[in-house]
This record gives C-alpha cells, sequence and structure tokens, in this order.
C-alpha cells in the first residue's frame, strides 16, 4: 500500500512542472494572506453560517419544555377561575369525581 | 432555567381552541392547569377542580405539572356519568405518549379533543332535531 502511495508521489514529482503546455499563461500566484484567507477563512465562514442558520430557529423559540430538566415557567390556568388564588383558598376538594392520574 | 412564559401564543391558541371545540361539540367544560402541584398531586388537582366553583360539578379539569412529570384528569360527579375513568385513562395516555417526546402544548390538545370525543352525548333519535 506504502509503496503504491509512494509511487504516485514520485511519478507526480517527475513530471515536468516547468514546462508550459501550449496556450498555457499562468497568473500571479497566491500571497500568503491571500491563500489564508481563501482556504481558511472562507470555509471558516461557511461554518459558522450555516451553523448559524441551523441555531436559528430554537434561539428564537426560546427555552423548550424536555422531560427530566424540571419547568421554569409560571403556573397557566385555562379556562380557570378569575381569581385564581382567592378560588383556591375557599375551595373544598372534588372527592366525589373521578377521574385518572398518569405520569411520563 | 430563566422565568419565562410557559407556551408561545401559537402554542396557547392550540390549547384555547381544544378547549373551544369541547365545549361546542360535546358540550364539555375543560379546564386546564399547567404548573406545580404541591403535596400529593391528586389532593391538589382535586382542590383545583373543587376551585371551578359553581360549574365544577361538570367541569372536567386537566392538571399537568411538567417538572415532577404528573398529570391528573379529574371528572366532577356530573360530567362522570358520560366521561368514565377508562375514558380520561385514554385521553391521560395520549397526553403522555406526547409529553414523553416534549411537546407539552400538543398533548394537551390532543388529550382535549379525546376528551370531547369520548363525552359526546349519544345522539337521541327521537327528541327533537339533532
Amino acid at each position: 500500500m506504502t509503496a503504491h502511495i509512494l509511487f504516485a508521489v514520485q511519478a507526480v514529482q517527475a513530471l515536468p512542472a516547468a514546462q508550459l503546455d501550449d496556450g498555457e499563461v499562468p497568473g500571479k500566484g497566491l500571497s500568503a494572506i491571500e491563500t489564508l484567507l481563501l482556504y481558511v477563512g472562507a470555509p471558516a465562514l461557511l461554518f459558522l453560517v450555516i451553523a448559524l442558520l441551523a441555531m436559528a430557529p430554537s434561539m428564537t423559540r426560546g427555552p423548550r419544555y424536555r422531560p427530566g430538566l424540571g419547568w421554569w415557567a409560571a403556573p397557566v390556568w385555562f379556562n380557570g377561575p378569575d381569581d385564581a388564588d382567592t378560588a383556591v383558598r375557599r375551595a373544598t376538594p372534588t372527592t366525589d369525581g373521578g377521574g385518572s392520574s398518569a405520569r411520563w | 432555567m430563566p422565568a419565562g412564559e410557559a407556551f408561545s401564543e401559537r402554542q396557547n391558541d392550540d390549547i384555547v381552541r381544544a378547549i373551544r371545540l369541547a365545549q361546542q361539540q360535546s358540550d364539555l367544560p375543560v379546564s386546564v392547569y399547567v404548573g406545580t402541584l404541591e403535596g400529593d398531586p391528586r389532593d391538589e388537582a382535586m382542590l383545583l377542580h373543587g376551585a371551578l366553583g359553581d360549574q365544577a360539578r361538570e367541569s372536567v379539569l386537566v392538571a399537568v405539572d411538567p417538572g415532577s412529570r404528573r398529570l391528573e384528569i379529574v371528572t366532577g360527579p356530573d360530567v362522570r356519568r358520560r366521561l368514565d375513568d377508562r375514558s380520561t385513562g385514554l385521553a391521560a395516555m395520549t397526553m403522555t405518549s406526547a409529553f414523553q417526546a416534549g411537546d407539552l402544548s400538543g398533548g394537551i390538545a390532543n388529550g382535549i379533543i379525546s376528551l370531547a370525543e369520548h363525552a359526546q352525548a349519544p345522539r337521541s333519535l327521537h327528541t327533537g332535531p339533532r
């Protein structure tokens, strides 16, 4: 395996790099800074943009309920009594009703 | 965890819509409490149900405690005749399976709809227009 790779590298190096093909006009080389920008800066920027796009929806939605991680919000009561605190203080528990309990 | 609203506006609307649907289709008043149930969850839920006052007898209370992962459904003595404990148990299963996946509002809304479907009064064939 290593022998194959070595052979391939030597074969490429043996190519006459200095000799130009017909019609080949080499441009200006890249400076060190340009090389860095092109091969490190641009991919990094792209990475950041994609990461941001992926995280944006959950960031705008705010905290989300996850079982086992507790609960953070104030109590809400839909269709409940107008003055919940007073109503609960004065309430007598419904003992003759039915229903069911569950855990998750 | 920072304090904040339990539900987004859209999630709120989903729950409110399900409650309205239960009222319209099955004449079933549903009340939903989402918050901590202190002490014994069942006792606390029954107290909250009692706090519904005059309409408690014919109301259903769905009490969800996301922190300790408890769900209590309490039916008033009058509504219990058309919404038996087996039906509320089924609705509870609908809800908890959604809660497990982290979907609080969706589970609540679907559970209410399940309750409403089970509470549908049997259609009478001989008492006036349907």
